[in-house]
């Protein structure tokens, strides 16, 4: 048991298990369904309503995101404990600038492209969850299960956006 | 307070699957929308099929009541997900 908690990576099959049994879990017990993207929302509101509270007095921040420390918000802190623990226990942990040799390999080393990318591309990522009501989680899994016609719109979308801009960042060597 | 500390944990679980299926790296997410590394899927339709069966064989027992599904409003949905691709491709997370 403690060998297979220690391997630097499973089988997508078998992670996969895994986060299939804690939606089951998380469904069965609290009704929550799991998801990342609402509690960037739900900080986000909770930053506008000191700084500029105006923006806070609409109807999506009142009645579709509240702002506030959510379940979500919890989930999200949990995520990164637990992978935390996950790298830990196989060894998989370092900090880095430039998180990845495929990236060096294709765009070179300097750190402020791959933050630039990252930074402007979790904007729009955050962005078009927000409208679509959902990220891969939420709405992808989270509403996949339940066969609901959104994540299957959300999903083909999301590759048909996803592939000519991965064709054009990697340009010859797609 | 028990739903917070629930989530955490959920939170946790699912934080150690993602970083076990090698999804917190930025290439595996990136492949994908490269067709070299079809590993998101792979993770993405078993975890699918998983809560499925687990949760309407609970639902058809009479155990457990399924949540509100969430909504579809199309153009919502497609024009969300054309955005959240491209971000999702750009940044690899």
């Amino acid at each position: 048991m403690m060998k297979l908690l220690q391997q630097k990576e499973w089988s997508p099959y078998l992670a996969g298990t895994l986060l299939g049994l804690v939606y089951v879990v998380s469904i069965a017990v609290t009704g929550i369904i799991p998801g990342a993207s609402g509690a960037f929302e739900n900080i986000g509101g909770l930053i506008a309503q000191v700084v500029y509270p105006e923006l806070t007095k609409n109807t999506y921040f009142q009645f579709v995101m509240p702002p506030g420390i959510t379940t979500a918000v919890m989930i999200l802190l949990g995520i990164m404990v637990g992978a935390f623990i996950s790298a830990k226990l196989s060894g998989d942990f370092k900090m880095q600038a430039v998180s990845d040799d495929q990236w060096k390999r294709v765009f070179g080393k300097a750190t402020w492209k791959r933050w630039l990318v990252l930074f402007v591309g979790g904007i729009i990522l955050e962005f078009g969850a927000g409208i679509a009501g959902g990220c891969t989680s939420g709405l992808a899994i989270g509403g996949g299960l339940f066969l609901a016609p959104s994540a299957f719109i959300f999903i083909a979308a999301m590759f048909m956006s996803g592939i000519p801009v991965a064709m054009l960042m990697y340009w010859r060597k797609y | 307070m028990f739903e917070m500390i629930f989530s955490l944990v959920m939170g946790i679980g699912f934080g150690f699957a993602l970083q076990k299926a090698g999804l917190t790296k930025y290439n595996k997410i990136v492949n994908v929308f490269r067709f070299t590394d079809l590993a998101v899927l792979k993770f993405m339709m078993t975890t699918l099929a998983v809560a499925m069966v687990g949760i309407f064989a609970l639902n058809t027992l009479g155990i457990v009541a399924l949540p509100n599904i969430p909504a579809t409003y199309i153009v919502g949905n497609l024009i969300g997900g054309l955005i959240f691709g491209v971000g999702m491709s750009g940044a690899g997370f």
